[in-house]
């Protein structure tokens, strides 16, 4: 009976080898096989495969073996999935509206990662598995951004890939309620609010590393202190001693000998604002500055100039053209939503001609593509954008780099995104024909190593 | 004119698609193309567009050009020009009245401004037909007109009878009040019909069933079959639910318009209309929204299952028979308006941009070398 038991568990062992294993967490070890995958932007194999495992992508190459408990899956074409730079996918209206937003305002706090399932589901099909999303839309300080993944249900570690990938601020952002945009004055107000932001990030910065220091010379003064104190303990002793009779014999009160010591030095102030603001001013967080006018984007530009550790990237920039020299220099990304708007209502200086995107590119500015921030469900339309994009002019091998290792790049998180290379997360396509075109039919869609999209679902 | 704009941009850069043969005294016109998007519906092949005063002479892959024909090379895709069903383009504040609710003799043709903006935009996304209607602000709006975007050509200056079905229609203060109201007035209005009445009741002219909720589509179809009436009606995104009604009624349906985040509902009653057989175009509605979105509602509907030959009827030959213009426009046939669009590549991918668009024959477009 004992041994009939161990045979039926080691049965059991290989029927569950044999069966395409999904982990406890959901992911699953997946074998796609392409006739064309496009590794990384302007890299590619033919007739190759790729291997996932625990969520990661564990193999790529033409030669490798489909393991047993591998679920096998294929198509013509397999590339990295797109990423929305600029969503609104599962952030209440609340939250999205919130006018009282500072700059410590973290989005990822107001994301509902329940929220709109049936748009998670359709964004997903269209091929899009990653979002940026910002709170704070109407505000001149929205906060910090978050690049989160569109599938529902997943464990917080894998629904959120950047907890704060951007810092968003605007000029001339139309206040809830009003229709027209802010006059010229209020508009020069925002633009030194913005750069005095970063004056303020670094003024923090700079006090409290001076903080650091003087605490650090103070410590080591205190310590010298302490130890020509310790040397002397026998002879300070005998002094106190000695003092102390003369002052009996002669009828004084004794006075003890009070050493003076530095005051401690205080650090600054502590402002959970500043602090994010120091962070934006030294790089670690991007700067997204709203500005479409062009001479707020080049007030932006100059005046921002000497924070060389800032990273900064235009959102908007309907008027950018006129100054893509500087921006090509400074390598300062613009984000656009390059989404046809009609001309009622529209306002000349901050609609974008459907152009900029090409124009931009060819003048040499980096670009990132996104649906506008507003809308949950335009996210799902990121490659229709983007299609929208390449007929005004905008090469299709750009566009499709833009919206795949350019996004992860600039959210800094091309080291689990963007490519197709292992080691990096499993965000992967399966389409029918090349990305983002009419004939792209999105096939199969990995995200997190799951696979969140078959045909038919 | 067309000539020299032709040898200028041949001469102007040595990478230019379109290659003019100079010949002054010649009204043919001949444009060959990698791909040429015929009415059978079969793969696009390479072919010639044989163009004289304005109308298709000849069409297909066997076309000699003739001698003295000014001849056009195109590397990409020659089709049709497309058509919008619903705009109010260079019209927008027109046709409506806040006292009187019936408005049967109100043109939209004789209200537009063919000077606006609004048809450079939709020529330049390869629309060279729109349908203008009356905004549907009205029990009946009168008439909307079929007009091309280059020129201020009228193709029908009575396209359909706009016919109020939504609450948009209704007016606390101006009669009629209610839903019920309404139809009856409408009712009243066919009894015993008058002029464009009349004409509508004969099938002579289209109506145009402006609705906007399911209960509006329903009464819609109700009204159409209870007076025999021919046409179509507006208000997709309910329409779906329906698509069987509209086809026992032989209605057709005018789509969207659409805008990037579009409700999967609203798309998938496009796809409800298809498999019931119902013929469909789509709307605009410009200045609010850009003329692109035609093409980018066609690419949504792809997305979501809708056969390319479907969505390509949609856009072009479906369209002008819904604009009661099918033996003017809306496919490259012998005979029709040499309205032609030439693409850089697919139509139906949004990656393609139109390189070249006529007009009645006329350049009427031309990107930048």
């Amino acid at each position: 009976m004992r041994a009939l038991t161990g045979w039926f568990q080691l049965g059991l062992c290989a029927a569950s080898l044999a069966a395409p294993a999904i982990a406890a967490d959901g992911s699953t070890s997946l074998f796609i096989q392409g006739k064309r995958i496009i590794l990384r932007p302007g890299e590619e194999i033919q007739d190759g495969a790729i291997l996932v495992r625990d969520g990661r992508i564990a193999a790529v190459g033409r030669d490798l073996r489909q393991p047993e408990d591998a679920k096998r899956i294929e198509g013509a074409v397999v590339c990295a999935a797109y990423i929305d730079a600029w969503g609104a996918l599962g952030l209440g209206q609340d939250s999205l509206r919130d006018p009282t937003t500072s700059a410590a305002t973290r989005t990822v706090d107001g994301l509902d990662p329940w929220a709109d399932e049936h748009l998670r589901r359709e964004t997903l099909r269209a091929g899009v598995t990653v979002v940026r999303v910002q709170a704070g839309a109407d505000a001149r300080v929205g906060g910090i951004g978050a690049l989160v993944r569109v599938a529902p249900d997943l464990p917080a570690g894998d629904a959120v890939v950047q907890p704060a990938c951007s810092l968003s601020m605007s000029i001339g952002q139309a206040a809830p309620g009003e229709a027209e945009g802010r006059d010229p004055f209020e508009r020069i107000a925002d633009l030194d609010r913005v750069v005095s932001a970063v004056e303020t990030g670094k003024n923090y910065l700079i006090a409290r590393t001076e903080h650091r220091y003087e605490l650090e010379e103070w410590e080591k003064k205190i310590a010298e202190k302490e130890t020509e104190l310790d040397k002397d303990a026998k002879k300070a002793k005998k002094d106190r001693e000695k003092e102390q009779k003369e002052a009996e014999e002669k009828g004084k009160p004794f006075q003890e000998k009070k050493y003076k010591e530095d005051k401690r030095p205080q650090p600054p102030r502590y402002d959970e604002d500043s602090e994010i603001l120091g962070r934006v001013a030294d790089g670690a967080i991007p700067f997204f500055v709203q500005a479409n006018r062009s001479s707020e984007i080049r007030g932006l530009l100059t005046g921002t100039a000497e924070h060389d550790r800032l990273r900064l990237v235009v959102v908007g920039g309907a008027e950018a053209l006129a100054c893509s020299r500087m921006l090509a220099e400074r390598r300062i990304p613009v984000l656009l939503a390059p989404v046809p708007r009609g001309r009622l209502g529209s306002n000349e200086e901050e609609t974008a001609p459907l152009s900029l995107a090409g124009d931009l590119a060819r003048a040499g500015v980096p670009l990132l593509l996104g649906t506008g921030g507003e809308d949950a469900g335009a996210s799902r339309d990121l490659p229709l954008v983007a299609a929208l994009a390449i007929g005004n002019g905008l090469e299709r091998s750009k566009a499709f780099e833009i919206v795949t290792l350019g996004a992860a790049r600039a959210f800094d998180a091309s080291d689990r995104l963007g490519s197709l290379e292992v080691g990096k997360a499993a965000e992967i396509l399966v389409l029918e024909g090349d990305p983002l075109t009419a004939g792209a039919g999105v096939r199969y869609v990995v995200s997190a190593g799951r696979l969140v999209v078959e045909p038919g679902n | 004119m067309m000539i020299t704009i032709l040898a200028l941009s041949a001469a102007a850069s040595p990478l230019a698609t379109h290659r003019a043969i100079l010949a002054p005294e010649s009204r043919l016109l001949a444009i060959r193309a990698e791909q040429v998007v015929l009415p059978d519906g079969g793969a696009p092949a390479r072919g010639v567009i044989l163009i004289e005063d304005g109308r298709i002479a000849a069409v297909g892959p066997d076309v000699e050009v003739p001698e003295g024909a000014i001849l056009v090379e195109h590397r990409g895709t020659a089709s049709a020009g497309l058509v919008a069903l619903h705009s109010y383009s260079g019209s927008p504040s027109e046709m409506f009245d806040s006292t009187r609710s019936v408005l049967p003799e109100a043109r939209v043709s004789l209200a537009f401004d063919p000077a606006n903006p609004d048809f450079a935009d939709a020529l330049r996304a390869g629309i060279t037909s729109i349908v203008l209607t009356p905004i549907p602000a009205s029990l009946c709006g009168g008439t909307s007109a079929l007009v091309k975007t280059s020129g201020g050509v009228v193709v029908r200056g009575e396209a359909q009878l706009s016919l109020g079905f939504s609450s948009l229609a209704l007016r606390n203060n101006r009669f009629p009040t209610s839903f019920g109201g309404a139809v009856a007035e409408l009712d009243r209005l066919f009894e015993e019909p008058e002029g464009v009445f009349a004409r509508a009741a004969k099938r002579e002219i289209p109506v145009l069933l402006e609705a906007s909720s399911r209960e509006d589509v329903a009464r819609a179809i109700a009204f159409a079959q209870r007076h025999e009436l021919t046409g179509a009606i507006s208000g997709a995104a309910w329409a779906g639910e329906l698509a069987e009604k509209i086809h026992s009624a032989e209605l057709s349906v005018v789509c969207g318009p659409w805008r990037i985040g579009e409700e999967r509902r609203d798309l998938l009653a496009v796809l409800a209309l298809e498999k019931a057989g119902v013929p469909f175009g789509f709307a605009i509605d410009a200045p609010a929204n850009h003329p692109l979105m035609l093409r980018a509602g066609a690419a949504m509907c792809l997305r979501e299952g809708l056969g390319r030959a479907t969505a390509w009827r949609a856009l072009t030959s479906d369209a002008a028979r819904i604009a009661g213009a099918e033996d003017r426009i809306g496919s490259l046939s012998k005979g029709l308006d040499a309205d032609i669009v030439l693409w850089s590549g697919d139509p139906l991918d949004l990656g393609s941009t139109p390189q070249a668009v006529y007009v009645d024959g006329k350049l009427a477009w031309k990107d930048k070398p």
